[in-house]
Order: C-alpha cells, then structure tokens, then sequence
C-alpha cells in the first residue's frame, strides 16, 4: 500500500517536469513565428497546473526547472546557463519567485478545497449515522451504520460490538463472511488492548484507532492476515471504552488516510452518544414500567377490596335472609332474594372474566383464534344476551345487510361488544338511547356504540382506556374500570383501533375497527350453486 | 319436567360443584353417582353403565379428553363437559373427541336441566330429524321433495345451503361444532376451514331466519359451532 502512495508522489513530480517540457516546447514554437519579449510567463501556467494537480512540491520543482529551462534555452547566450543582460537576469529571478509564490497559492487552495471536500464529506456520513441510529431497533441501527461505514470506506467488512463494558451487550456485522470472521476474531485482541492491558486516557478518546496484529487462530485467517490489517475503533461511553469498530480492508484497496481516521473518530464517538441516549431510555423505561406495574397493583387490591366485596355482600345478605328461621318471607320476596343472588353472581362472574382478561393483556398472551364471521349476527346475539341489563335503556342497532364477512375471534369481539354495551348502560341514565351500529370505512369495518348520556370530560378522555381508571365525576364507582381496557386489549390484538369522542349535543360515542381483508373472501361451494 | 330415573355419572372433583349438582338433579328425579377422579370415574362407567356422563375437564388425575375418547371408544352414552372460561380449545378438542355438549362454569340449573334434556332424547331417538317432513316455527323442510318453506312460502336454497340446513335438523337442540358441520356438508378434507362455514350461516340465516340478525333457529356457540333450536326440549 506505501509503494502506491510513493509512487502517486514520484508522478507528480514526472509530471511537472513534463509540463514544463510542454510549455518549453510551445515557447520554441512561438518564437519561430514571431519575436515574444515575454514568453517566460507561460512558464506560470506549468507552474499552476502542477500545484492544482499535484500539490506543493512539483509547483517548486516546476518553478525551478522553468528558471533552468527557459535560461538553457531562450536565453542569450542559448544552450548555455550563463546569462549575459542584466535584464534577463532580472527576468529569470522575477519568473522563478513568481513561479514559486504562484504555486505556494494555488496549492494552498487545493488544500483548502480538499480539506472543505473532506470535511462536507464528514458531515454528510455523521450526519447518516445519526439518521441511522435513530431506528429503535438498535441492532439494525448498528448494521445500518456499519453498512454505511463499509461503504464509504470501501472496506471488506465492518462489524461494531458493544461488549460486556457496555450497559446493552449487542454486536452487528455486515459485509463479506469471511471477513466478518476475521473482524471477530480481532476483536478479543481489540478488547484486550482497548480494555486490559492500559487504563485509557482522556488523550484517547476520540483518537483514531491503532493498527493492531491479530493472532487468528485458523490457519485460512493467517493467510489473510498476511495481506490484511484488521483496524479497530473505540467506542467511549462516559470516557470509558465499551466497544469498538472493527473494519477490515480489501485486499489491496487504498490506504485509510487521516480523513479517514477523523471520520472514523468522530463516527466512534457518535456511537457513544447513541448509546449513552439509549442506554439513559432503557433506564427511564425500566423505571416507568416499574411504577406502572406498582400503580397497577395498589389498583387491583382497589378493585378486589372493592368490587368484589360488593357483590358478595349482597349475595351473603340474601342468602342469610332466606336461611332466617324466625321470619316468614312470601313467595315473591324469597324469589327476589334468589334473583338477588343469581344477579350479583352474574356480576362477579363478569368481573373475574374481565381480571382474567386483562392479565392475559399485560402478559401480550392473546392469541386470537380468528375465523370469517358475520359481525351483525355477533352484535345481535350480545344485544340479546345483555337484554336484562339494557331494559332500561333504549336499545336501537343499526346493522347494514350487505356488511362483509369479517376475521375475528368470536369470543373476544364479544367481549369487546359486551363491555361497551355494559359500558354505556352503566354510565347513562335510565331511558336514554344506546345505538349500536357498524359500517365499512375503507378497509376496517367500523363498529359503535353511541350513548345519550352526559359524555366525557375532555380531562378524562386520554385515561379512559387505562386499567382502573374511572372518571372522577363518573357518579360513583359502578364499574371495575376494567371493561374499556380489556376492550381495548382485545381490539388491539385483532389489529384494530378504539377510540372515544363525544356526540355534538348530548353523549360519547365509543368507536372500535376491525380491519377488513382486501380480497373479497369467496367460500367454495360444495357442488355447483345454482341460487 | 321429571329425569324418569335416567342414572347420571358425575366426574368432577370440586365439592360444591357435586353438592349442588347432586341436590338440583335428584330432586328432578335423576339418580346421581358422583366421582371425584378420572380413574374411579371410568371404573363407575364399566361397572355401572350410567345413561349419561357429566365431565368436568379439569380432573387431578387423568386429562378429562381421555375419559371422552375411552368412552366413545365403548359406545355412545351421551357426555356433557363442564369446562371454565378460557378453556375453549380443550373444550372444543372434547366435543370433536365425540362429547355431546358442554357448560361453561359457572352455569345456571335451567341450562344444565335442558343441555341432558336433549342429550338423553338423542340416544333415545338418534335418527332425529329423519321425518319426512320436518317442522319447527314457521320453518319446513320436506326432506322427499327438497323443499324448504318458510311461513308456507318456498325458499329457494342453494344445494350446499340445503345440505347444511339437513345438517341442522338431524340433530334438533344439540350442539354440532364447525368441523362436524364442515366435515358433514363439505367432506372430510374441509374439518379446519370454519370461515366457508360461518359464511353460508349467515346466507342461510338470510333466507330462513324471520329475523336475520337476530337469529332463533341457528344460534352461535361462540368459538364452538352452533345449535339448530327447536325448542322441543
């Protein structure tokens, strides 16, 4: 890899004489046609074009080989270096500064140009990578970034790994296998010196990384490593290195410069501060579930105190009362009790299935057991199934014949049905309308359930759907506050959106979808049909 | 309504459930022989040939799905599950297994009385269903003819609406899962496609029922199959 660079350099400065060669041959010409007094000048465009091409040292190399040449060859006496006038003396020493404080200029733009190049360069990759690492998934993140890095650089492989030094343990990798493999097997010797041997510095960070020598153990990897030097960068968390780059050429590809390394750098401690976020996130998150996982305790022992208390007191009121020796009850009131009982049992039942429900929902274990059902019949055989609960209510639904078939678990959607039915009964007054409807928007099938009760105070939207919650000027604790978070469950397992939103006038509507399939769903017949 | 002494075999292992199932079914007139293992349960069943079978499903000893398929294995005394809420597959692999029908803990006495009410006529009657004329409501089906009226007017079916409405009427009251169903109008390679059938359900129920959406013939046993209700029982 140096004998290309070496070489780059020798033809640079081939390449200056050349053009001063060039310019001397041009000079020749024009003075056969006619008598220039100050051809030299021409010399200056050799000298530019070797700075703009090539750099600093063949602008002064060509400076002086134009004084040499343009002495040897158009100066009195010619072939000769001796000068004779003083004016030409003044001409030659005059194009020589010229030539060089032309070339120092136009070399130094070159550097400029090339420094602004890499530095836009920079910018436009941290730039990617901070684009990339934004993705929640942080092992594609990482692959996404090394893919970048493999790509820019033109590498073999890249792989990053955040080892145990790291608050979250992950490892991406892409590129050619065999490479890959190498990287990984560099990478214990990177850790060691990354980790073990020295204490890093402060002066380390953000320092490119050190070549190091890899002792594979397989002997294909000795092969390669013949040609190949497995480079590592560091990844710093806090001034602590947890993980690194590893970046494994192509046989034979350009040498990694110093650009390179500051990119390279500046990549590795964008990596950090990925990882300090994330790691700062998880930490918020593990936090937050622990206080919801606590909230959500204090409110389960709220609702067992609570709601399961009260039935069983009816019940053991009624059962008592019909167990009384000395008190005579007529027929009707010992049917009352008996009602009494069954209603209150009812209740409880619905409770238990709700808490059983709900801790299937916080353990993600629904599995819904989908099949193609006709949702009008569902929400009819609910609606006559709750037909003692909503007598007091107006109950109206309002089905469309032509409503497609729809793919969900009949179970749950009935439970979905049943609690928001149970819902708007619970929470309007006696009398008032509750309509049932459903209707295809799009590709959901929408299903609602609208009340005429006083609605929902917009404080109390955003919590409606959290288990326990009960609106606070909800008149009294009548439910669990667990109907609509189970609804909500379930209508999210399906795929399927809830939502709330109050009527213009007077009541909430409760919204639930279920998505539609885009094909047209056609059962086979069993011979051929005819109807 | 009287058990006319029909010998019932209990297998359940929760105390209550056996008090109170033994109280409410001898005071109709049932003889109850209450066991609380799966093991003693099929021991009862050769010894004493009960004319039917309440099982509950989650025995300590012996998964209730074993007892259903040694005593299918043996002959056909009707069997009715007793199962809790969140069990549905094993319920449903017990009816597919051969078990008759099945209540959901925590159930009422009036169901559980009708559930061995139409049981015990089953295995009285098995060919039910197989009348010439079948009638229920305002629903006829003249089985010679393959003709189905509806309040004296013609419906015209189409031949797989036809075979699923027969399917319906041979077991009047009884629950028949979907891949019974399926099995029965679509042949045997269709036991797991339940969507063709909930589809032509409610074609059928479009023709048949009086009022559609809120269906009295067919009712869903929701995640089990239906019930094609005649109230004959």
């Amino acid at each position: 890899m140096n004998r290309s660079i070496v070489s780059e350099r020798w033809f640079g400065y081939l390449c200056a004489i050349a053009l001063t060669a060039l310019v001397t041959g041009a000079v020749a010409l024009i003075r056969v046609v006619a008598d220039v007094g100050n051809a030299s000048m021409l010399y200056l465009l050799a000298v530019m074009a070797s700075a703009v091409l090539f750099g600093r040292g063949p602008a002064i190399l060509a400076s002086v080989a134009a004084f040499l040449a343009f002495n040897f060859f158009f100066v009195e006496p010619n072939y000769t270096l001796s000068v004779t006038s003083n004016d030409e003396v003044v001409a030659l020493f005059l194009l020589l500064i010229a030539g060089i404080i032309t070339g120092q200029l136009t070399a130094q733009l070159r550097q400029r140009a090339d420094e602004a190049r890499a530095r836009e360069r920079e910018a436009v990759v941290l730039y990617d990578v901070v684009r990339l690492m934004a993705d929640t998934e942080l092992e594609r993140a990482l692959t996404a970034v090394a893919e970048r890095i493999r790509v820019e650089l033109e590498l073999s492989a890249v792989v990053i790994a955040f080892g145990k030094e790291s608050p979250i343990r992950v490892q991406a990798d892409t590129g050619d296998g065999e490479a890959i493999a190498l990287a990984r097997e560099a990478m214990g010797s990177a850790e060691m010196v990354l980790g073990g041997g020295q204490a890093p510095t402060a002066t380390q960070r953000g320092q490119p990384g050190r070549w190091i020598r890899v002792v594979p153990p397989t002997a294909r990897a000795i092969a390669r490593l013949r040609n190949d030097r497995v480079r590592s960068v560091p990844v710093n968390l806090r001034g602590q290195p947890v993980g690194s780059i590893i970046l494994v050429p192509k046989p034979g590809a350009h040498k990694i410069g110093p650009a390179d390394d500051r990119l390279l750098s500046a990549i590795g401690h964008q990596l950090g501060v990925a990882l300090e976020r994330l790691s700062l996130q998880r930490e918020a998150t593990e936090a937050e579930v622990l206080r919801k996982t606590d909230e959500l305790r204090k409110a389960l022992l709220n609702a067992v105190s609570h709601d399961l208390r009260t039935p069983l007191s009816s019940i053991m009121a009624s059962a008592g009362s019909l167990r009384q020796q000395d008190v005579s009850w007529t027929e009707d009131q010992r049917g009352e009790f008996a009602e009494a009982i069954e209603n209150e049992a009812q209740r409880l039942n619905r409770l238990v299935g709700n808490l059983l429900d709900l801790s299937r929902i916080e353990a993600g274990s629904i599995r819904p057991e989908k099949s193609w059902y006709d949702l009008g019949s569902l929400i009819n055989e609910v609606a006559g199934r709750l037909h003692a609960a909503t007598a007091g209510h107006k109950l109206i639904i309002d089905v469309p014949d032509g409503l497609p078939p729809v793919l969900f678990d009949y179970v749950e959607i009935d439970q979905v049905v049943s609690n928001l039915i149970e819902n708007a009964v619970k929470y309007t007054p006696q009398g008032t309308e509750i309509c049932v409807s459903a209707r295809t928007a799009g590709d959901e099938v929408e299903v609602e359930v609208a009340d005429s009760g006083p609605g929902i105070p917009e404080g109390a939207m955003p919590r409606l759907f959290d288990a326990f919650y009960r609106a606070s000027d909800s008149g009294g604790a009548k439910g669990s506050g667990l109907g609509l978070a189970v609804a909500k469950g379930l209508v999210e397992a399906h795929g399927g959106r809830i939502r709330v939103a109050n009527r213009e006038g007077r009541g909430a509507r409760f919204l639930f979808t279920l998505p539609l399939h885009a094909t047209e769903f056609e059962p086979p017949a069993k011979t051929k049909e005819t109807a | 309504m009287t058990g006319s002494g029909a010998r019932i075999l209990v297998i359940e292992d929760e105390p209550g459930i056996i008090r109170a199932l033994k109280t409410n079914l001898s005071a109709h007139g049932f003889q109850v022989e209450p066991v609380d293992t799966g093991g003693a349960g099929l021991d009862a069943y050769k010894r004493r040939r009960p004319d039917l079978i309440l099982l509950d499903l989650g025995l300590p000893d012996i998964d209730g799905k074993e007892i259903v398929r040694a005593v299918r294995g043996d002959g056909a005394t009707p069997i009715i599950i007793l199962s809790v809420r969140g069990a549905e597959r094993e319920k449903v692999e017990a009816l597919d297994l051969g078990a008759d029908d099945y209540l959901t803990k925590p159930f009422g006495v009036d169901e559980l009385l009708a559930r061995i009410r139409v049981a015990l006529r089953h295995t009285a009657a098995p060919d039910a269903g197989s009348e010439p004329v079948f009638k229920t409501g305002d629903l006829e089906i003249d089985v010679a003819q393959r003709v189905v009226r509806v309040a004296g007017m013609e419906v015209h079916l189409s031949p797989t609406e036809y075979e699923l409405l027969r399917a319906f009427a041979s077991q009047p009251d009884k629950l028949i899962t979907d891949s019974m169903l399926l099995r029965r109008v679509w042949g045997p390679e269709y036991g797991d496609e339940a969507h063709y059938l909930h589809v032509y359900v409610a074609r059928l129920r479009k023709k048949i029922e009086p009022d559609p959406q809120a269906p009295r013939y067919i009712i869903t046993e929701p995640g089990v199959g239906y019930r094609f209700v005649t109230g004959r029982g």
